[in-house]
Parts: C-alpha cells; structure tokens; sequence
C-alpha cells in the first residue's frame, strides 16, 4: 500500500489504546513487502524487523511510532437506551458534545453525543464545559435494544473521514501518530535503495496513550543499541504560543533535552543534512510524553532521540498535518538508520 | 467458605507489614501445592504443576491491607499518624485501628469546622495511655496498624475488614481446594504492597514469567443509592473487567473468561472500572510483556473498616478461576 493511502486507512480505522489489533493485518499488508519479519506480542505492539546485510554481531536501531488512538469506553447502557461513558487516553470533554462517534458493539453503530439545546440552560449553564458525567450518547436504540448490540466496555470512537484541505494539508482523526507509523513505512523504502549496517526494528507501539506501556515491554524484549521515537508536536494555529508549536510543511522537529542523547541527537542532525530535509528544533525540558521517555529506562538504559512531525489541534476528531512533513520524516529516519554503524554505537558512552 | 473468610480478613497485614497474614495463608495452602517460596519483598508464591502441556499461569490475590503507620506520639500520649494506601480522613472518625503487638487505639480528631477540613493531619489515635510514657509502652513511631473491622455474616453477604483483597485470596485458596486436574502450570501468588503501587505484583511476574496473568481483587459496585455510574452490581455474578484506571485487560484473555463463564453457567458481568488499579497491570508489563485481565468480585464500602461482599459472587469468582483453569486457555 502507498504511503498516504495508507495514512488514510489508517486514520479512518479504529484502534484505541488496548485494543490495536483491528490495525495489525492493515499493517502486515503495508510491511510485509519490506521487512524480514513480523509479528504481534502479548501487549499489541506490531514488530517488524529488517536484518542488516552484514553479519552479526550487527548495531540494532529501534523506531517506534504509536498505533494507538485516544477513545472512549461504554460503561453503563442507561434505561432509555443512552450510552454513558469514559475515556481512554486523553480526551478532552469540551470537544465531545455534538460530536459524531462511532460505537463498536457486535456491530459498528453510529451514535452521536448529545447535549442540551441552549433554550433549556440554566442560567450561568452555558458558560462551563461539560462534566464527563452529564455525558451521553445517543444510537438511536432504546434499552432493550441498546442491550442486544452494545456491551459494557464497548469501544467508541471519532467518527471522522479523512479530509484533503489544500496545499496538501490532511486532516483526520488519529494522525497521532499514526502519521508516525508511516513515516517508518516511508523509511523502509528508502532503505531499500541505501546502504545500510544496523538491524532495524519497526515497532508500532500499543497504548502509548495511557502511559507508554508498549515501549517498555516491547523495548525490554529487543534491547536495542539506539532508540528514536516518531511521535507529534503542536502545529502553529491562533491563540497557541510560537515557542511551543510549529508551522506545517516546514519539516520535521528534532527534540532535545534530557530524554534525548545528545550524540543520537548530533547523528539526526547530520542525517538531516545529507537526506535534503530541513527541520526544527524542540525543548523538551522533561518528559517528552513520548515512547522515548519509556524506552530510555528500559533495562539498564537505550540512548533515545525523538523527531517530531507538527500536527495541529491535537487530540481531536480534526488533528492536520502536511503530509510532505511526514515523507520528510521517513526519509530523515532512512538516512539516520543509514548513519547507525558499529563505530557510532561503540561512542554512545560518556567518557 | 465463611469461616476461611473470616480468618483471612481478620489477620494482620498493612502493605509492608504482611507477615501474620501470610503466616496464615501459608498454613492453608501448604497441603494444596507442591511448593511455596517467600520472595524478597514478602510475596507469597506456591507453585502446582500441570498434568499437562499448558501455560505457566499467575493467579494473584494481594494480602496486604491499608492501614495507618504512627508518625509522632505527644506528652499525653495521643499518637499522630500518617496512612498506608488510599485512606480516607471521612471514613476514620470513630473507627478503632489495632497494632500487630495487640494494642488497640481510637481514632479522635481535633475540631474542625467544616467537614472538607478533616485531614489526617487533624486526626490522632487514643491507646488510652494517659502520658507519652504509657503510650511508649504499647507503640513507637513507625509502628503499622490495621482497621478493627470484625467478620460479620449478614447471610447472603458478609462485611469485614481487608475484604480488599482477603476475598480475593479467599478465593484463589479455595480454588486450589476445588481444583481437580489442570493442565496448566499454576503460580498463585499472595501479594504484598499492592495498596501502595502493585509492587509485590511487579518483582514476582517477573520471577514467574507467565504466559498468561489473572489478579483477583474487588471492584466498585454502582447499586447504593445515587452512586457514580457503575454497571457492576452486588449479586450479579463475578465481575469480568474490561479496564481500570491502571489497565486495560488483554482482549483475548478477557473474551476467553466470557467464554468459559458462559459454558459453565457462571453469573457474570463486564466491568469498567474509572479510579483504582490492580496487579495484572504490574504482570501486564513484566519482562516483554505478558496477557493480564482482572476477575473482580463486587464490593461495597472499599477502603473502609466495613467493606461488604455477596456470598455468591464469591462462589462465581471460585468458580470461574477453577473452571478457567481446568480447560485450555488459548488466546
């Protein structure tokens, strides 16, 4: 599958935190042609592995991208039919009402959540956001009904086709991070024109969305010699800082801070030099609320770095990117594993 | 099952301070494995082999209990206290806290205007010592107690203390007496320090190395009056959870429960639970992982000295472990 088809496949496909394995053959299908092997551990994680032609022993390069989305859970059918519920992964409650979901009970059911028209407000009402627990969604069903198609612990999701805007901007649900699993897709293929000496392993990391648990499993398992993450900054949009967000199309964003090595980081920027691709910079004074941050402490410690593809309105049904950011990313990933060899491995120490 | 219910819930057991209880539970299952082995934090660990090629699956059911642990003792001999796990200052007023020596104490509190103003750092604990002298005899700073909260058989339900998660441990001993032939390789482990991070979970997952992973705990109920929204219900059956705040359970594992609840006409119901974690989130992320899921059994009144569960729900959860364990597990 080509690499924006695959973004919108993707995008449009449901995946929530926990329960990724929906994506898993979209997944297969995308890599299988490139990799030398896959498969799927105990957590969700997708691994794929491309065997440097070397022989061993060989430097190892883990990429990991996020598969998971952020989502939302039925935890009570009510007496009417309506759908309580909770969230999975950070989603913020003053997006929600009005908003059209899908619910993936024995069957895909769209719902909507509903919310109270402006004339029946109490005063004062209209000026707060909504609590989680006056929210509801509506299916259509009453309860009986509701019952037969839906279940406690039932999924839902945005429901959110994938939209072209102009000047090649996408938008859609879930690009975080899926824009980052394909960017490992786009890197595959250059590599398949590149010299290169590392063991790359690909890695579509489960529920990064409450708390990075697939990088620390699947981490521990590969013990790999250098890490990067692929995750999502802020994009530039109206009333958000210019410090802390960038603008689209302008590449990709280079993180540094404490969970970023600086010889990791040194090599991105080299390999950014020679694939042609500008990028930017990123303080992450702390955590950096990515797979990196859990990847870093696996064990006894993985020198991590992170590129970031700029996405606006994160964590909504409308999150836009550029997709030329993420074929930039993809070939800056291609040039970074090119750039892996025994030498460079041997100097990730501090002496 | 009662009385194993009453013995459990009334041993001693703060988290860190686990070992009358485990004393207790080691007596019982001794007779029921093939081997049992203390770990370094305290962990419990009995190992039963399969009859057959099976998985190495961890049952877990944590010992521990909250508590409080005294901080500071002043000139007449009232204690200052700080908690072990999740202790709520609104549900202590009045209650008793006994220590391992056997020294009991009364919790009093200073006065407070306001009901939101009641901290623990109001609260004290009366031994009934009348200087800091005689209170010195019973207790000394660092010293652990337990809620008093006496086994109470309602008929169909029972309240005590530390029925979180003496019910779980209830359980899993009274599957190991159940059990006929398993294929499977059993590692039941009664763990520590769960109520302040899961920790006994974590080193002794990644000393078993399962292929599959099962917590036994309790859950909230959403059937008092005005309570969150909860679907799970006091005598509905064992509770099958789908996640918690700490976890989301393994899809396939928790679909495989369904199955054999539902093959064996096992009261059941799947369970979201929004506060509150569980060891299988400890075992979940052991070593490269593992497949983890929760069977809860309802309760009310959590985290209090009067927490209450039904009598059948506990035979659902014994049930379901046995019946789970006596079948393949394919996932």
């Amino acid at each position: 599958m080509e690499a924006r088809q695959l973004l919108k496949a993707l995008s449009e496909a449901a995946g929530v935190s926990g329960f990724e394995h929906g994506l898993h053959p979209k997944l297969q299908e995308a890599f299988g042609p490139w990799v030398d092997d896959m498969r799927i551990d105990a957590l969700g994680n997708f691994i794929a592995k491309k065997t440097g032609p070397g022989s061993p022993p060989r430097p190892s390069v883990m990429l990991a991208a996020h598969l998971d989305e952020i989502g939302m859970m039925v935890t009570k059918i009510d007496e009417r039919g309506f759908l309580r519920f909770t969230r999975v992964g950070g989603v913020d409650q003053r997006i929600l009402p009005g908003l059209e979901v899908m619910v993936h009970g024995r069957q895909a059911l769209p719902g909507i959540i509903g919310t109270k028209p402006p004339h029946l407000l109490a005063p004062g009402e209209a000026a707060k956001a909504m609590k989680w627990e006056d929210l509801f969604i509506d299916v259509g069903l009453g309860a009986d009904p509701a019952q037969e198609v839906v279940a406690v612990g039932d999924l839902v999701t945005f429901a959110r086709p994938y939209t072209e805007l102009a000047n090649g901007l996408q938008s859609g649900k879930a690009m975080d991070d899926r824009c980052g699993v394909v960017a490992m897709l786009i890197c595959l293929e250059w590599l398949k024109r590149m010299h290169f000496a590392a063991d790359v392993y690909l890695v579509a990391t489960a529920q990064e969305e409450i708390g990075g648990k697939g990088a620390i499993v699947s981490t521990y398992g590969l013990v790999p010699d250098v890490g990067l993450a692929i995750d999502v900054g802020h994009g530039d949009s109206p009333g958000v800082s210019e410090d802390h967000t960038f603008p689209l199309d302008k590449g990709p964003v280079l993180g540094v801070g404490p969970n970023i090595h600086p010889k990791v980081h040194g090599l991105l920027q080299k390999a950014a030099k020679d694939a042609g691709v500008s990028v930017g910079t990123e303080v992450l004074p702390g955590s950096s609320g990515t797979d990196a941050w859990l990847m870093q402490v696996s064990r006894d410690g993985v020198p991590t770095g992170i590129v970031s593809i700029p996405l606006r309105y994160m964590h909504t049904s409308v999150e836009t990117l550029s997709f030329a950011d993420v074929e930039r990313a993809g070939k800056l990933l291609a040039f970074f594993v090119a750039a892996v060899d025994g030498p460079f491995v041997e100097g990730l120490t501090w002496s | 099952m009662k009385e194993l219910i009453r013995e459990l819930t009334q041993a001693f057991g703060p988290s860190g301070s686990e070992a009358p209880v485990r004393e207790t539970i080691d007596t019982l299952i001794r007779p029921l494995v093939k081997e049992v082995r203390t770990d370094a934090l305290g962990n419990l660990i009995a190992f039963r082999p399969g009859t057959g090629s099976g998985k190495r699956v961890m049952l877990a059911a944590h010992m521990d209990e909250i508590g409080v642990i005294v901080t500071a003792i002043d000139d007449k001999g009232f204690l200052r206290f700080s908690n072990i796990g999740g202790v709520n200052a609104l549900a202590l007023i009045g209650t008793r806290v006994v220590f391992a020596g056997g020294a009991a104490g009364v919790i009093g509190s200073e006065p407070v205007d306001e009901l939101k103003d009641l901290k623990l750092e109001k609260l004290f604990i009366d031994v009934g010592a009348s200087s800091r002298a005689a209170a010195e005899k019973q207790v000394g700073i660092g010293d652990m107690a337990a809620f008093h909260g006496p086994f109470q058989d309602l008929g169909d339900r029972v309240v005590a203390k530390a029925m979180d998660d003496r019910i779980g441990c209830a359980i899993l001993v009274q599957a190991l007496r159940e059990l006929q032939d398993s294929p499977h390789h059993l590692i039941a482990v009664f763990t520590v320090q769960e109520e302040v991070g899961l920790r006994g979970a974590r080193t002794s997952a990644y000393g078993a190395e399962p292929d599959v992973g099962i917590a036994l705990d309790v859950t909230r109920v959403g059937d008092t009056p005005k309570s969150r929204t909860m679907e799970v219900s006091m005598g509905k059956g064992a509770a099958i959870k789908v996640k918690d705040a700490s976890l989301i359970c393994h899809v396939g594992l928790r679909r495989h429960l369904v199955e054999v609840a539902k093959a064996h006409q096992i009261p059941y119901q799947l369970e979201v639970l929004e506060r509150g974690g569980t060891d299988a989130s400890s075992i979940q992320m052991a070593r490269s992982g593992v497949p983890a899921g929760v069977i809860s059994i309802p309760s009310r009144y959590i985290h209090t000295p009067s927490e209450m569960v039904d009598m059948a729900d506990v035979r659902s959860c014994v049930q379901l472990v046995v019946k789970t364990l006596e079948g393949p597990i394919d996932l």
